[in-house]
């Protein structure tokens, strides 16, 4: 993985591997201030990946 | 130990075993779009063996409710990041491309 956009990839795999991670510890937790945190996750993950995408389609 | 707690424990397994699974395959394959592949299928089978591991857990709590949104979530946006991301990798290897 030397390429930029394999670099993408592993980062869209990771926010989703991160995503259920914080899921399970919110359940395990117990906490319901923590529900809401995976939700945000994924949202920002998703942005901030789909950003990376447009970003390399274009200026690379 | 009770029937519930063996199920979750064992949906819990498969979810952990199905997301090693996609990981190993993003790292092993050799081009792009075949690691693609791969972080498509993390959102799919392995999300749903974990959110079926929670509510077998909290049932249809407020837990469980999130759990379905976060899943949910991953599961309808996923595909779009995916679609994004062979484009611009198509772009890379040939800047020609339009599309």
């Amino acid at each position: 993985m030397r390429r930029p956009i394999d670099g993408l990839v592993a980062l869209e795999a990771v926010g989703a591997l991160a995503t259920l991670i914080l899921l399970c510890l919110s359940v395990g937790l117990g906490q319901p201030a923590f529900f809401t945190v995976p939700i945000i996750a994924a949202v920002t993950s998703w942005i901030g990946c789909l950003v990376f995408a447009r970003f390399l389609g274009r200026w690379t | 130990m009770q029937a519930a707690d063996l199920a979750v424990d064992v949906l819990l397994a498969l979810g952990v075993a199905a997301e090693l699974l996609c990981v190993a395959g993003v790292l092993v394959m050799r081009t792009t779009l075949d690691r693609l592949h791969y972080v498509a299928a993390c959102t799919t089978v392995p999300a749903f063996l974990i959110l079926a591991a929670v509510l077998v857990r909290e049932h249809l709590t407020a837990a469980g409710m999130q759990a379905i949104a976060t899943v949910g979530l991953l599961f309808l946006l996923n595909p779009g990041l995916v679609i994004a991301t062979a484009r611009a990798a198509r772009r890379v290897d040939d800047p020609d491309f339009e599309a």
